[in-house]
């Protein structure tokens, strides 16, 4: 295998000395994936085609972390008609090259990993196709396929096309698809209404690529607010990476007669739509198993068109490699009305509980509960217990008695409100958030929806739904010492809130929105936050590293600076406030010794200059033992590689004014010897 | 002449009073915005800030019929965003702008909004909205509306923290 990589292309070579210099501890070479991360690359968007985000790399550490030097910068201005600020893409690096997707068109870039000089770009101008995309943008990444001889960058163009390029020259692999593409509006088991042109469909996540399968989900607009309670199917479907024909498709919504069909009650299977998988997919190429994280129905707040269970939103399924036929399923959350996609790629973890071997799958989620299985066998690994939960009272809306909870690990973040959860820096600023949620309907999670009602209740308070927890960015996990890390967010306030919406805008009975204020009022944001300060108490977000073989939390600790709205807070002065942290789902890098990740906002500070810093944490411990100044927040999960005897970081950063850029951090000559 | 062109009138009118700085504050107001975009600290003492009862209520109420009709339906009615739009409220929102004039903030909107079709917004309908984000996020309102003209809202300057 070592031998075919070499012959396949000169930069191939360099890769190797790379390797060799870099890590003495390298493992061999794994039968199945000749990349690795070992090896110093990066050749899957998590790393591997696992969700392991870990690189046993170790040339930075912790004595050395504080000293990092940019080694290069890219900016993605010129990569479309006008900058992009949402740069959440982690490149991939294969002998040497950067792989990445970049500026608003979605082009790919190939860059010399060591200098971030420019040595390709494929761009697809889709038109009026990639205008009305439903996830437009840069989007998070491409795949790398090589069977030693010929070798393929795949992406998801914004217009949802599966595009196969060369990775010497990016240009488009004619063999592949039709002259390099396969229009993944097509064979989709079903008309993408209303054409190929407008039909709402697409994908921003990046594909995953294992064996010779190419492994593509499915993403639509944001689901508070649908324009149709018949939107169309996020099915997922497997390719062959030479030819670009369909292996297989899997019905995430089953068709009648396949198994599911009817935990919709009414036949609701036939009309409901959505119930994707926008996130990333992960693989155990061993066992020939795919996980796939699926999100919510159509109405992520309103079920009441699709009544029953709904299978398989927000559950994880495992399907079968070659055929993509189902091996096992766990519905999460059953009957969705709290948009609690499954929004993290599934992590796969050989663990021992209890002196036992187990080949596990730990799903983190919005809802701060991470859930493992036997990955074989779909068991949970810790008992997972039907709870009772509130019935609402939405008319129409059909209601789950009972949702799953796992017994270990414990929640490691916040997933419902009460006012135990409310600010208390002051008994002032306690009692004022108290009468700022008095029109709110709090509990804990899975409290359901209401109608909104100026008065009173105005929305159901959340803080799961949406954006809490763990969101695309995903987790880490260290195939060593068997923790797993995640970043969450733990103050993300989501108002559930329903109105009848006009038919013009919708024909669902219910869709997201809030009671107009009296005529004359100015809706403001003051039920969200207590004189500019956030609702609840601190942390606002944390990391957190679960031992996958107790189930237990091993440490949490705030992330991110204490943001500026608090720290230089009128009402807080002469208090102590230790830092918060900061609310948002960051994605965490794992190596040999670190845990990394960068400050989800910016702040300012009298002794640096205003930005967001790239933490290290000791991985063992939680503790921090360096940082480095990003001048935006990160806003793509960071990776690492090896070029030449150097080990590289490389982050994606944008947000408010900063346009997106990747920066590449390496440790000064002298300190990388 | 416009409001917002007498407002700039009076910032630059006021600008000898403030002794030792004049020159240099003159300076920083006429330089380009892409200081920021280079990763420099903008600087957050110039005349006036979003504390300074920047825009009027009536524009708020405009601007929030305008954000109703072109950036709701992503935005969230409670502008707290969603997987493919930033929330316009809370931390990150205000931890992001800290320290930029608002005519970065302005232009921000004018080139890159709405998504599918970047440029398409009126400026007025932008400026607007603007003033009801201010709103929205707790800042006060004075007498006079947020100006249209970029170079006024360059002198306007994003502060997030309550001081």
């Amino acid at each position: 295998m070592i031998e075919r990589l070499v012959r396949r292309a000169r930069i191939a070579l360099a890769l190797l000395f790379a390797a060799a210099s870099l890590a003495a501890q390298q493992r061999p070479a794994s039968p199945l994936r000749v990349l690795t991360t070992a090896g110093g690359e990066w050749p899957s968007y998590t790393g591997d085609v696992r969700g392991s985000r870990y690189s046993p790399l170790d040339q930075i550490n912790a004595a050395n972390f504080g000293t990092l030097e940019v080694a290069w910068r890219f900016k993605t201005d010129a990569l479309g008609p006008r900058p992009e600020f949402k740069l959440e893409g982690t490149p991939l690096v294969v002998g040497g090259v950067l792989y990445a997707t970049a500026g608003t068109r979605r082009a790919v870039v190939a860059l010399d990993a060591a200098t971030g000089e420019l040595l390709w770009v494929h761009s697809e101008n889709e038109g009026e196709r990639g205008a009305a995309a439903p996830r437009p943008l840069s989007g998070r990444g491409l795949a790398y396929w090589t069977d030693g001889r010929s070798s393929r960058v795949l992406y998801v163009t914004p217009g949802y096309r599966l595009v196969a390029l060369d990775p010497r020259t990016g240009a488009r692999v004619l063999a592949f698809g039709d002259s390099g593409a396969v229009d993944l509006k097509t064979g989709m088991d079903q008309v993408i209404a209303p054409d190929l042109t407008t039909g709402e469909v697409g994908f921003q996540g990046a594909p995953v690529v294992a064996r010779d399968v190419v492994i593509i989900g499915a993403a639509f607009r944001e689901g508070g607010t649908p324009r149709t309670y018949r939107n169309n199917k996020g099915y997922v479907r497997g390719y062959d990476v030479r030819t670009g024909k369909r292996l297989w498709i899997f019905h995430t919504i089953p068709v009648k007669g396949e198994f599911g069909y009817d935990s919709w009650l009414n036949n609701s299977a036939d009309a409901a739509g959505n119930t994707g998988v926008w996130t990333q997919i992960t693989v155990d190429e061993e066992l020939g198993l795919v996980y796939l994280p699926v999100e919510s129905p159509t109405g992520d707040y309103y079920g009441g068109h699709r009544p029953g269970n709904n299978l398989y939103g927000e559950s994880i399924v495992c399907v079968d490699l070659r055929t993509g036929v189902r091996k096992w399923y766990f519905q999460m959350v059953h009957h969705p009305i709290w948009d609690f996609d499954l929004s993290a790629a599934p992590i796969l973890a050989d663990i021992t509980v209890d002196g036992r071997a187990i080949k596990s799958v730990a799903v983190p989620t919005k809802q701060g509960l991470l859930y493992v299985f036997d990955r074989v066998t779909g068991k949970p690994v810790w008992p997972i217990e039907e709870q009772r939960v509130e019935t609402g009272d939405v008319p129409g809306e059909w209601y789950a008695p009972t949702q799953p909870m796992p017994t270990r690990p414990r929640a490691f973040s916040r997933n419902g409100l009460t006012t135990d959860d409310l600010i208390d820096f002051t008994p002032a600023l306690h009692a004022a958030a108290i009468a700022a949620t008095a029109r709110f309907k709090l509990g804990p999670i899975f409290t359901p929806p209401v109608v909104s009602k100026y008065e009173g209740p105005f929305a159901t308070l959340a803080l799961g739904p949406t954006n809490g927890g763990v969101n695309w960015p995903g987790g880490s996990y260290d195939p060593e010492t068997h923790l797993l890390y995640v970043s969450a967010s733990n103050y993300s306030p989501s108002p559930l809130g329903l109105v009848e919406p006009t038919s013009d805008v919708s024909d669902m009975n219910y869709v997201r929105g809030f009671a107009p204020p009296p005529p004359g009022t100015l809706r403001t944001g003051g039920g969200m936050e207590v004189q500019g300060l956030p609702l609840v108490k601190p942390p606002y977000g944390t990391i957190t590293a679960i031992d996958l073989d107790k189930g237990d939390i091993s440490w949490q600790v705030p992330h991110g600076e204490t943001p500026d709205v608090v720290r230089n807070h009128e009402a807080l002065r002469g208090l102590e406030i230790p830092r918060t942290g900061q609310p948002g789902s960051v994605g965490t890098l794992v190596t040999k010794t670190l845990l990394i990740a960068g400050d989800p906002q910016v702040t300012s500070s009298s002794t640096r200059a205003r930005g967001a810093m790239l933490r290290a944490y000791d991985k063992a411990t939680g503790r921090e033992v360096g940082g480095v100044l990003l001048p935006a927040p990160q806003s793509g999960s960071p990776m690492t590689y090896g070029v030449n005897g150097r080990q590289y970081l490389v982050v994606a950063v944008s947000g408010g004014a900063y346009s997106g850029e990747y920066i590449a951090f390496r440790l000064p000559v002298a300190a990388a010897r | 002449m416009t409001l917002g062109a007498r407002r700039w009138t009076r910032v630059i009118a006021l600008l000898p009073l403030l002794a030792g700085v004049t020159a240099s504050r003159t300076a920083r107001l006429a330089a380009p915005l892409s200081s920021t975009v280079s990763g420099s600290s903008p600087r957050i003492d110039s005349t006036r800030t979003t504390w300074d009862s920047v825009y009027s209520d009536s524009q708020a109420k405009r601007g929030e019929s305008r954000y109703g009709v072109l950036c709701a339906r992503c935005h969230q009615a409670e502008l707290g965003g969603a997987d493919e739009s930033p929330a316009l409220t809370g931390g990150a929102f205000l931890g992001n702008w800290n320290g930029h004039p608002l005519s970065e903030l302005q232009a921000r909107i004018r080139t890159g909004m709405p998504p599918s079709s970047p440029g398409s917004f009126g400026l007025q309908d932008i400026t607007d909205v603007v003033a009801y984000l201010l709103a929205y996020n707790g800042f006060p309102a004075g007498t006079t509306d947020l100006p249209v003209e970029e170079m006024a809202l360059k002198g306007i300057v994003f502060v997030a923290e309550r001081r």
